[in-house]
């Protein structure tokens, strides 16, 4: 049970706003702004892309009447209306969904001899060199180390979000650490 | 059973979050949340509170006005016609009283005025006993027609009882003002 002075869950602030509490939604928008935005620029790679589906993704929130259903969080309904935004974006003009793509980890799983603790903390801190190795993930990997990252979602929630199995999502978030983790390291030996 | 335990691995997840740059433009921000406050609904007002509104809509205040004529006109129609004996007694007791019209006159009107009082005599008494049975409908009363008054005027005058012919007359006068009676009278003498 929530104490008192416990700040109010975003689905309560959700169902503020939605009962006339124009500043709930103020709340609401500035836990999440920055987690979205980051997540969008990411996986999209595109800054202006990105914009413009964070914009439809909070306009469509701030004109829908529905609230997050079952169990699904407030945060994870988000995350997936952006994500659904984007992949009608790029159906919409005829760009190849790379999420959608394929793809065998194990093909792509490579020994992962940077798990020490002395390489761990001489990882990279050059923004470009992590944007770069975030980019050298292959898609599926990338979405779901950055609904990690950005999202600060549960690998069941990400499972959830996705659509793909809870094992699965467990192995793409296992081998884009490694690799994330070889290529900043890399970075670091050059 | 779902395994949501920090892994090893969140010192990777924390690397970047530190790293993490990237805000939205301040122009989003600014679109985003006026937006927000523009659309935000309406609070949701009493239930009192939505009636008096729905009041003051125009095309409420026609259907309640169509309903309160519709209301009105059927009441109207169904009100039960008022009992008959209630307007005569009106009317007999806004008139002047017959003594009083009676006392200056001339003897022959004097006598007009207690004749009509002795003929109304039944009439009243009959029309309490219908007040006292709560009758809503009109109890008919059974005035002789013209005709009739006249002929009863020719027997008199042929009884040899022209005062009391004369009364009658007097009192046909006053219930058919318009029309000729002496020439009726005649007409019927004739015939």
């Amino acid at each position: 049970m929530p104490a008192p002075n416990d700040p109010p869950s975003d689905e309560a602030l959700l169902t503020r706003y939605r009962t006339g509490d124009a500043a709930a939604f103020e709340a609401l928008y500035a836990r999440h702004r920055q987690g979205l935005y980051r997540f969008l620029v990411a996986l999209s790679n595109k800054a202006e892309l990105a914009e413009e589906i964070y914009q439809e993704t909070w306009l469509s929130l701030i004109r829908s009447s529905t609230q997050p259903q079952g169990r699904a969080s407030f945060r994870t309904w988000l995350f997936q209306i952006a994500r659904n935004r984007l992949i009608d974006y790029w159906r919409k003009h005829g760009i190849h969904n790379p999420l959608h793509d394929s793809y065998d980890e194990q093909l792509h799983a490579q020994p992962d001899d940077s798990a020490g603790p002395e390489q761990q903390l001489s990882l990279s801190r050059d923004q470009a060199r992590l944007d770069a190795a975030l980019q050298g993930l292959p898609e599926d990997q990338r979405e779901v180390f950055l609904l990690r990252l950005h999202g600060d979602l549960e690998v069941p929630q990400i499972a959830a979000l996705t659509g793909a199995p809870l094992e699965t999502v467990k192995s793409r978030l296992r081998y884009a650490q490694q690799k994330l983790r070889r290529l900043l390291a890399e970075e670091i030996r050059v | 059973m779902t395994d949501s335990r920090p892994t090893p691995d969140d010192d990777l997840l924390q690397h970047f979050r530190q790293h993490s740059t990237g805000e939205p433009p301040a122009s989003l921000d600014a679109f985003i949340l006026n937006t927000a406050r523009r659309e935000a609904p309406a609070p949701q007002p009493s239930l009192l509170q939505r009636w008096l509104h729905a009041c003051q809509q125009p095309r409420w205040q026609m259907a309640f006005a169509t309903v309160a004529g519709v209301a009105l006109m059927i009441g109207v129609v169904m009100r039960e016609p008022v009992p008959q004996q209630e307007i005569s007694t009106a009317t007999f007791s806004a008139a002047p009283p017959p003594q009083a019209f009676s006392a200056p006159a001339p003897a022959p009107m004097a006598r007009m005025a207690v004749a009509p009082k002795a003929d109304r005599a039944p009439l009243q008494a009959e029309m309490a006993d219908t007040s006292a049975a709560k009758l809503s409908k009109r109890a008919p009363v059974a005035l002789p027609s013209l005709e009739e008054g006249l002929q009863e005027i020719l027997d008199l005058r042929a009884a040899g009882q022209t005062q009391a012919a004369d009364e009658k007359l007097l009192a046909l006068y006053k219930r058919f003002p318009n029309d000729d009676l002496p020439a009726r009278l005649e007409a019927l003498h004739k015939r």
